[in-house]
């Protein structure tokens, strides 16, 4: 049933630009330790003192019991795949981040296909959200094992993990 | 408390965009139909709660836009804005502000005009519900790449299809058990004149025919962006029983949000850092809804469900958490049937979220749906069995904040 079109001489339709301006946020720093454990190949998480769960990356209070986090603990590099999605193709102008195209700025190649994926690494209770390489959309499954890929440069930041592979 | 009720629903038509009204001209369309029902004028109505998902419209005070239109100049008005349960917690406010004693007739009203915006919520809307936590992983030097494995998969979608993933993976439901569900969806709302994505007798077959857009979503499972305003009118006992022949009583409502659900967390850790299926938030606030309520055995006592559902998968989830099935069983209640307009427990049946978002007016609908139902006025989607108590669920502040609301066709006692 399509809607019915009333004529509304009353008004009119206007155009007009929003732009969104800066932030500055006070922002807590516990990404930092987590960050100088990457540039030696470490993945540090935080052990709860209420429900004992490992939490990667490291996090301050935990979201389920709200304990303070405050012991750290190295898991291991290797882990499980616990979830998973295949992209299609990547197309040019299809994705898009605060207006700028993926495609354009090298990030994202035409054609290529991105499993983003879900990973446990052993020793731990929760999930990054990361992305696997060097695998065959049709060779992923949940439980697959897998380690982490490192950059060939390691600064002391998040993209030193670039995600993982399978073993 | 004061017992409180629904007494007149209104809301317009539904669709991709609607360019021949303003945002004024849509919210007042639905006011009127509500106060039509409700056989009220404007100048009886006490107080106004109105909102929408702050940031999708473009406007950022809209009650300065809309308050003429609805006659609400001289009258208090609260805005409330949840996020994608917006509708959901407008409902509920109409109920504190009526249970408190401190109104006797309050209209609430949510909305939400998608077409406004070139890109439908997404460049100001979506954007800003992460960005405090996303400025704060680029700081430490997040990877473009990483933060687009969200993205490539959608926005929203992005956030339930690892959701779904997780559940199937659990439960044993597979993707034609979302191809079922969509299709549901879709013949609901050809049945309701309302509705967004109308398709006569879909079948699962027709939904499995659409393109894998992000595995396991297909085209067809995904929810549309509609426009859209949906009205309530709610008042206490005295002025309900008189006014309305059979009203739908409030009996018990609440809201929890949930840290570990939402979209990106302190440490960046994506949604559901544990297990984005969990949805502890929905499992506690059934819980204390339905004590309020006095209901014991949900399976049993709720007739009838309005799920927040978006995406198929969600109306299987969400209606274990809120008590409906057993946990991991809902697919197999879908597979029988159970969940169908004519079922042992019908869910959605106005078609829900999956064939009708206009996000901010979405959880309002959702309460909306199960009072027209209870009040039996829902025209060709009325369920063929006596409507006695409702549950309308709904899900959103990013992905965190949930709304649980009971209704039921006589008051607490």
């Amino acid at each position: 049933m399509a809607y019915i079109k009333d004529e509304r001489p009353h008004t009119i339709m206007v155009d007009g630009d929003w732009q969104v301006g800066a932030y500055r946020y006070k922002a807590p720093r516990h990404l930092e330790e987590f960050c100088a454990g990457l540039k030696e190949k470490k993945i540090i998480g935080s052990l709860c003192p209420g429900c004992g769960k490992v939490i990667v990356p490291i996090r301050n209070i935990c979201g389920r019991c709200h304990c303070r986090q405050d012991e750290r603990l190295v898991v291991s590099n290797h882990g499980a795949i616990t979830c998973f999605t295949i992209s299609p193709p990547v197309e040019k102008g299809k994705y898009k981040l605060f207006g700028i195209d993926a495609v354009d700025t090298g990030t994202l190649k035409v054609g290529e296909i991105i499993i983003p994926v879900f990973v446990r690494f052993d020793g731990s209770d929760s999930n990054v959200n990361t992305i696997i390489f060097n695998c065959d959309p049709k060779d992923v499954y949940i439980g697959l094992r897998v380690k982490a890929l490192w950059a060939k440069e390691l600064k002391g930041q998040l993209s030193d993990m670039e995600g993982v592979e399978p073993i | 408390m004061i017992n409180t009720a629904i007494i007149g629903c209104g809301q317009t038509k539904h669709t991709a965009r609607r360019r021949d009204v303003n945002l004024s001209e849509l919210v007042a369309e639905a006011v009127y139909k509500a106060l039509e029902d409700a056989e009220m004028t404007i100048d009886e109505v006490d107080a106004f709660i109105v909102g929408n998902m702050q940031g999708f419209g473009g406007v950022a005070q809209p009650e300065q836009w809309i308050g003429d239109w609805i006659g609400c100049p001289g009258k208090p008005v609260i805005r409330i804005a949840t996020g994608g349960t917006t509708g959901g917690s407008v409902g509920q406010g109409a109920y504190y502000a009526v249970a408190s004693g401190l109104y006797k007739k309050v209209l609430a009203v949510a909305w939400e005009k998608h077409s406004d915006s070139k890109e439908p919520g997404a460049t100001i809307g979506l954007a800003h519900v992460g960005m405090g936590n996303l400025f704060h992983a680029f700081k430490y030097g997040l990877s473009m790449k990483n933060l687009l494995a969200t993205t490539v998969v959608g926005a929203a979608a992005g956030v339930a299809v690892y959701q779904a993933k997780f559940y199937m993976h659990r439960s044993g439901a597979t993707i034609d058990h979302l191809d079922m569900v969509a299709a549901k969806a879709r013949r609901n709302a050809a049945k309701n004149p309302y509705a967004h994505l109308q398709w006569p007798n879909c079948q699962p077959e027709d939904i499995a025919k659409t393109e894998i857009i992000a595995y396991p979503f297909r085209y067809g499972h995904v929810c549309p962006a509609s426009d859209g305003a949906s009205a309530i009118v709610v008042a206490e006992e005295s002025i309900a029983k008189k006014k309305c022949k059979q009203p739908a009583w409030y009996l018990g409502l609440s809201s929890v949000s949930d840290e570990e659900n939402q979209l990106q967390s302190e440490n960046y850790g994506g949604v559901g850092v544990l297990d984005p299926s969990e949805q502890m938030g929905c499992r506690i606030s059934a819980k204390k809804a339905y004590k309020m309520a006095g209901i014991t055995d949900p399976k049993k006592e709720i007739d009838l469900a309005e799920i927040y559902q978006p995406f198929p998968s969600q109306e299987m989830i969400f209606s274990e958490k809120l008590g409906l099935f057993d946990e991991g069983e809902a697919w197999k209640a879908v597979e029988k049937g159970e969940t169908d307009i004519n079922g042992r427990m019908p869910i959605s049946v106005s078609g829900g979220v999956n064939a009708t978002n206009a996000i901010g007016s979405s959880a309002l609908q959702r309460i909306l749906e199960a009072a027209l139902q209870i009040m039996g006025k829902a025209g060709e989607h009325q369920v063929p069995k006596k409507v006695k108590k409702t549950v309308s669920h709904g899900w959103g502040g990013v992905t965190n904040y949930i709304t649980v609301t009971v209704l039921g066709d006589s008051p607490r006692r």
